[in-house]
């Protein structure tokens, strides 16, 4: 195991230890933990460290429990559809080994070189693709688990189908390491996919309501997009050279079903909307593009940079949009937003001064709150952050989300004020 | 005058019952309660001491409020379906049945989503929104009878949740009372993925010892353009067994993969939808696709070569819908057609990694011929749920305890081969102890840890889901009171 001193402490996202531990194996984990335990310090966990700005009223803690070098597959049965893996895996190299074999795990965050798996499922993350294969919550089939005293606890099994005692997995996916250090992960996969094709559709500015038309059509026929992600002008920009807002219908099955699907929305094409098809590669380099448009705390940015994501009903994404845009224009702040019209997340980027960012953040939570939605700040600097309401309005059995924390973790050793409500 | 004496009579509980619900909505009377003394699970049986319908959730929390103030235990009951005793009051206990909460209160098929009470039948669900093109994945067997409340209880399953998930990945919000008889609402617009621990993820499947749901907001999906089904019969149960890995490696995610066994097919046959399997095959294997139509037909061919490949008898293709729903029925009504083929039978639903099938398929065979019981398979093989049926004559004394000790010799082959001992039916009072199976002492507590943040006095659904003495301490207590005794 490294042990070190931590040398940029103070970081501009908070959220890190004095002293910096990679540990290697389990036993390690649970040592850490119950030392900390018996001292009384407060531990940062942390794998690929690319959500450093998310979540976090604390500036610095005692330890940095990184997970980065715990990392590799710990078993694959092939035949069983099922894989276990350690923590600090990233994403795309659990791919990449599962390529091998025809699999994939249905996910599709972002930074998949950087993200780990570890991460992933502490944060619940998810991908425009959520619409047909779910988020990491509908993925994972057991976990192991590094109480914060130090015993490990495992949660569900390594089969697909289990309903034996409480749905433990669910409460560690999401928690933000709050409740204990994951140190394996199962997960249920599927078979690589056969052809994909992505179906981009752009609106003249004016003209957004017919991309909510559109959606709510190709909801309503019989075809299976894996996606149908809005994207507002400037981030369309970024991805595709034109500013339109844009919506992307994505496709994956055999190439006779994804080709007729592409028929239909060819045939579906409202007027003066562009229509543009991407195939195979194309379609993959694309999405691999998309996966990292959003910053995250490894990258270096001029002006002060937050990215909110929004839970709605599914349609209401749209207005988020919208509302982000128009926020956007009226308080001069650059929005690259993006969000599935099918599954009701998503996700802005903003860039601008202080005062205007966090103005927008405003606007954008009291029309999601006001849907019956929320928003929460997935990445802020340190010194913004502490004055903002990272994880919004508390919600009315937030008592029982208080005795978890103290079930689990009566000491605070993990991850402690991270989360909603400081616990 | 006479009137008055008699409820004088009444026990003080039940005449505050009577005031929270209405005299016509309550059983008391011992006569009344029969047909409450068990669920699906017939094994064990136990008088409640009420049984109460309440119209809404404001009557639920005053009745759990009731409960709670007076230390009365209490359970939820739906349509009684369970089948791992979940509703049976093994404590005298007060049942809440919800059954007179069966609305569907609010379909909203732009954002996908239905709103319904919990003793809303889940086929109902489909059938109301099946003439706009949608439906309601969770399809478990007993779906014409069963309600979402109870689906939400036990994580229900079923055929289809091979592709399309369980209950979990199907519940968008939840309304429910808790122990203490607080009103709590996780997500009532259905917005995905709320801040904030899981607590939704974790009511569902929590066999009804957490908390009471009202109200549920369901996501409901768009009907397939396609469905094609298949029906093979094997000669040879491993050749079954085997067919159903190789078309799972090729990369076909089928809506949904069963099987059948010879002895569960004598029972179909014998049942109410028999649909003239050959009485002499060893297996069958259902098997459906779903999706865009153009796509089907590719995978339909791969599936038949796969078939053939290991030795299938006859291999055909539902003709028409009539003839699907057919096998459908025959399928789905499996488990009650064996009382055609004997007096009394025993489910047990075990899960193994799918490509263990073979191995675990003949430790059931030597399970069977060892207890001198019939044992019928019928499973989702797909996502390796078995259902053994253990065929037995509760007349013959010491039949129903070798049923059960079979019924665990089941399961035990199952947690060896690291797999559960329950995939879809939940644990209840029947498989408590064999939890130990497959978690350690430790990880036991650390449920009940969490049982105890939301019902600490442990009156809701007392006795359920864990084994005793559950926990370590409690070990400890009783070897101390032992050693006190002996001493």
């Amino acid at each position: 195991m490294d042990t070190q001193e931590h040398v940029k402490f103070k970081d501009i996202y908070g959220n890190r230890g004095r002293r910096l531990h990679e540990p290697v194996t389990e036993e390690e984990i649970s040592e850490l933990l119950t030392q900390a335990r018996r001292e009384g310090l407060h531990v940062a966990v942390e794998s690929g460290g690319t959500k450093r700005g998310y979540g976090g009223a604390n500036e610095g803690y005692d330890w940095t429990l990184s997970l980065k070098k715990y990392r590799g597959i710990v078993e694959h049965n092939a035949g069983d559809m099922t894989i276990t893996v350690k923590p600090g895996t990233t994403i795309a190299e659990l791919q990449r080994f599962l390529q091998e074999y025809g699999q994939q795990v249905s996910l599709d965050p972002h930074w998949p070189e950087q993200a780990t798996i570890g991460g992933v499922i502490s944060a619940n993350e998810s991908g425009p693709k959520r619409l047909a294969y779910g988020s990491a919550r509908d993925h994972v089939i057991g976990l192991r688990v590094v109480y914060p005293d130090g015993r490990i606890i495992r949660t569900g099994g390594k089969v697909v189908k289990n309903v034996a005692g409480y749905d433990m997995n669910k409460l560690f996916i999401g928690a933000m390491g709050t409740l204990g250090v994951i140190s394996e992960i199962t997960m249920k996969l599927r078979p690589s996919l056969k052809y994909e094709s992505l179906v981009l559709v752009s609106f003249p500015d004016g003209e957004e309501e017919k991309l909510r038309k559109l959606a709510v059509d190709i909801q309503d026929a019989m075809i299976e997009p894996v996606t149908l992600e809005m994207v507002t002008p400037k981030l369309s920009e970024k991805l595709t050279g034109t500013r339109a807002c844009t919506l992307l219908v994505g496709f994956e099955d055999v190439e006779r079903s994804v080709k007729e699907q592409e028929g239909w929305m060819t045939h579906h094409k409202p007027e003066n909307a562009v229509l543009e098809i991407l195939h195979k590669e194309d379609a993959e380099k694309f999405w691999e593009r998309f996966a990292v448009t959003v910053p995250n705390a490894h990258a270096e940015e001029k002006d002060l940079c937050a990215v909110v994501k929004a839970g709605t009903k599914n349609m209401d994404v749209f207005t988020m949009m919208t509302t982000a845009c128009d926020l956007g224009t009226s308080h001069l702040v650059d929005i690259e937003g993006h969000g599935g019209l099918g599954h009701g997340v998503s996700e802005c980027v903003l860039r601008g001064q202080e005062g205007n960012v966090t103005a927008v953040i405003k606007g954008l939570r009291a029309e999601a709150e006001q849907k019956g939605g929320y928003v929460v700040i997935k990445h802020l600097p340190y010194h913004v952050r502490e004055k903002m309401d990272v994880w919004g309005r508390k919600p009315g059995h937030f008592s029982l989300m208080e005795g978890i924390k103290k079930a689990v973790d009566p000491h605070g050793v993990c991850n402690l004020q991270r989360y909603i409500g400081g616990i | 005058m006479l009137k008055r004496k008699k409820q004088n009579k009444v026990d003080p509980h039940i005449r505050s019952l009577i005031k929270i619900v209405g005299e016509q909505e309550i059983l008391y009377k011992p006569e009344d309660l029969i047909s409450y003394d068990c669920d699906g699970f017939t094994v064990h049986k136990a008088l409640p001491k009420a049984v109460v319908f309440p119209k809404n959730t404001e009557e639920v929390a005053a009745l759990v409020r009731y409960c709670h103030m007076n230390h009365l235990p209490f359970l939820a009951r739906g349509a009684g379906t369970g089948l791992s005793g979940g509703a049976i009051p093994l404590n005298n206990e007060v049942i809440i049945t919800l059954v007179k909460m069966k609305q569907l209160l609010h379909v909203d098929f732009e954002n996908r989503q239905a709103v319904v009470q919990p003793g809303y039948v889940n086929l109902k669900l489909t059938n109301s929104i099946s003439d706009k093109g949608y439906y309601y994945a969770p399809d478990p067997s007993s779906q014409y009878v069963c309600t979402i409340g109870g689906n939400v209880a036990e994580n229900a399953g079923g055929a289809h949740c091979l592709k399309y998930g369980v209950t979990t990945n199907h519940i968008l919000g939840l309304e429910v009372v808790l122990p203490h008889g607080e009103v709590i609402e996780i997500s009532r617009e259905g917005a995905p993925d709320i801040p904030g621990y899981d607590v939704m993820g974790l009511l569902t499947g929590s066999e009804g010892t957490l908390g009471i749901v009202t109200k549920i907001t369901v996501r409901i999906l768009k009907s397939p353009q396609g469905k094609k089904t298949v029906l093979a019969y094997f000669d040879d149960v491993e050749d079954g067994s085997r067919a159903v890995s190789d078309i799972i490696a090729a990369g076909i995610v089928p809506a949904a993969l069963e099987m059948m066994d010879k002895t569960a097919i004598e029972g179909v046959e014998a049942g109410t939808f028999p649909v003239g399997h050959p009485p002499d095959i060893e297996a069958f294997l259902l098997i459906e696709v779903d999706g865009i139509m153009a796509g089907l037909e590719e995978q339909i061919d791969q599936i038949l070569e796969v078939c053939q490949s290991w030795n299938v008898r006859e291999v055909k293709v539902a003709k028409s819908e009539e003839e699907r729903s057919r096998w459908w029925a025959n399928r789905k009504t499996g488990f009650g057609a064996m009382g055609a083929i004997s007096p009394d039978y025993l489910v047990q639903d075990g899960v193994i990694p799918r490509s263990r099938l073979p191995e675990v398929l003949k430790e059931i065979e030597k399970i069977s011929r060892e207890s001198g019981l019939r044992i019928a398979n019928i499973f989702h093989a797909g996502d390796g749920n078995l259902h053994p049926l253990i065929l037995f004559d509760s007349r013959i004394p010491g039949e129903t305890e070798k049923a059960l000790q079979a019924g665990t010799a089941c399961l035990k082959a199952c947690a060896d081969v690291g797999g559960s001992i329950t995939g879809e039916h939940g644990v209840g009072i029947e498989k408590k102890e064999e939890m130990r199976f497959i978690f350690t002492d430790e990880e036991i507590d650390a449920q009940l840890d969490i049982r105890d943040v939301f019902n600490p006095y442990d009156l809701l659904n007392q006795g359920k889901l864990f084994p005793k003495p559950s926990r370590c301490m409690d070990v400890k207590k009783i070897v101390r009171d032992t050693v006190a005794v002996q001493s």
